[in-house]
């Protein structure tokens, strides 16, 4: 069970096999150069080994849906001072402000892979419902909703508060389109998404139970055509994807059989008709896996 | 949770509406804190409005599952809210203006009207003047607003169904006001208000 994990400090350097770094990010560049993307950038801890990995891992990209990740963070902070509990109520209501001028927008229901929290307009779901639906199906009412609760300040604050705002810059909620137009948008490193995830495997966000519980959370996630489509059979992810026209990302902890997990955050610019985005993030992740798992060779 | 102040003759004797009336004055401070009874509170244009002193206690949510304000309408659906309510009001006993009453016989004549169920929205019945949502002076914290967001099987999410059905309200209720339908603040676009103004309800076994 996802939930029973618990990562003791990584392995001291050289007691297992690392891989290549160089050899690595030659491999990285490769697929990129034959993906047509626009810009790639991966960030990599091994719990294993050590090994840390970070290719264009500073450069800042439109963050999508894996801004959702810091906003866990944010719902769990508000849970952990006892400002929310996971069955606290929220009223569903899809309504919201734009940070341009606060003028009201809706979330289209057609956005939403899940109807659940739609269906609840004028009901109330608990914080945990709305979590879950926020990552597992990437709900973007249920993020609205808890960050309408929350605040994207006390977000912020959290991130500060963790040494984790760097590389995480949330400004909003999501599907602001006059903010969006006017270039106002959540951004985010994949070494800023890494610092995050590294931070939750290793239990160490808040207690080891809050940690376990957005892990658990994350290991629901219903779209998995990215870092975990090429891993072998038996392998779990607990991830957040994120994709909008012009970008593609995945972001996750990667669970196999036998050894310690690894963090990897695949983060993907395109331009919005190009196509083989989530085959790109799953050759990156199935390369990663092989350079993790394979014995390293000389240069 | 001391004892609940109450007026030992001012028990209503139905079976079907076993609710105390309690004298807000006298609740433990982090209730009066939150429904500030009989405080004066400044609507949006300014006007002090006096707020509500005598609640009904509602001892549990199951007694809010049972207790008929109106042929169809429970008391559980005129206090639902969120976690954006005080922290004390969220759990039991719990307070209602007297008042609220009132406006669920004003909804029984609505739901007459148009025939069918009629949805009231979390934070939507009751709300105390303590709740995130309340800024001004709301009917909603005198326990006589309703924000209705389904009437049977439309959502009142469109300028079309609002008007209409805030028209039905207006033509059967004497008196109510409706919140005109648009984006700007005072106005409604994702649910019908109806409100009977900042309506105080004193029952009669009350002596002060």
């Amino acid at each position: 069970m996802p939930s029973k994990e618990t990562i003791s400090p990584d392995r001291p350097a050289g007691t297992a096999a690392a891989p290549s770094e160089s050899a690595l990010k030659r491999e990285i560049e490769k697929i990129a150069s034959e993906s047509g993307a626009k810009a790639i950038a991966v960030a990599l801890h091994d719990f294993e080994t050590g090994f840390e990995l970070h290719y264009q891992a500073d450069r800042w990209f439109h963050a999508a849906s894996t801004i959702k990740v810091p906003i866990l963070l944010g719902v769990f902070a508000a849970i952990d001072r006892g400002d929310l509990l996971p069955h606290s109520r929220v009223h569903v209501r899809n309504r919201f402000l734009s940070v341009v001028e606060d003028i009201p927008f809706r979330v289209e229901s057609g956005r939403d892979a899940n109807s659940a929290v739609h269906n609840a307009i004028g009901k109330m779901m608990r914080v945990d419902e709305l979590a879950y639906h926020m990552i597992t199906t990437s709900s973007n009412l249920a993020t609205n909703l808890l960050l309408g609760v929350i605040g994207p300040q006390s977000v912020n604050e959290t991130l500060r508060e963790l040494k984790l705002e760097e590389g995480i810059d949330l400004k909003r909620g999501v599907e602001d389109e006059l903010a969006f137009d006017k270039g106002i948008n959540n951004l985010v490193t994949a070494d800023g998404l890494l610092k995050i995830l590294t931070m939750l495997a290793a239990g160490k966000a808040f207690s080891p139970a809050l940690s376990r519980r957005m892990m658990d959370i994350l290991h629901g996630q219903e779209f998995n055509q990215g870092i975990p489509a090429r891993l072998p059979k038996g392998t779990r992810v607990a991830h957040k994807t994120g994709e909008i026209s012009n970008v593609a990302h995945d972001a996750g902890v990667v669970y196999l059989p036998k050894r310690k997990p690894y963090a990897l955050v695949i983060l993907t610019e395109w331009d919005p008709n190009a196509s083989g985005r989530s085959r790109t993030i799953a050759t990156i992740s199935h390369a990663i896996y092989e350079a993790l798992t394979t014995t390293p060779t000389d240069e | 949770m001391t004892a609940s102040p109450t007026f030992p003759h001012a028990r209503h004797e139905s079976p079907n509406f076993p609710l105390r009336v309690v004298d807000g004055l006298t609740l433990p401070a982090e209730y009066r804190k939150a429904l500030r009874p009989g405080e004066e509170w400044k609507d949006g244009n300014g006007f002090p409005r006096q707020l509500p002193r005598y609640f009904y206690e509602i001892p549990s949510w199951d007694s809010a599952m049972k207790v008929e304000l109106a042929s169809h309408f429970l008391l559980w659906e005129f206090i639902q809210v969120d976690v954006r309510e005080a922290a004390p009001l969220r759990t039991f006993p719990r307070y209602v203006p007297c008042a609220i009453t009132l406006l669920a016989v004003c909804l029984e004549r609505f739901r007459e009207a148009v025939g069918t169920l009629v949805h009231i929205s979390a934070n939507g019945g009751y709300r105390s003047p303590s709740h995130r949502f309340s800024k001004n002076a709301t009917p909603h914290a005198w326990g006589t607003a309703a924000n209705i967001y389904r009437i049977g099987d439309t959502y009142l999410d469109n300028r079309s169904a609002v008007e209409r059905f805030s028209l039905i309200a207006r033509e059967t209720l004497p008196g109510v006001w409706t919140r005109p339908y648009g984006t700007p603040t005072g106005y409604a676009e994702d649910h019908l208000h109806l409100d009977l103004g900042y309506v105080i309800s004193v029952p009669r076994d009350v002596k002060s």
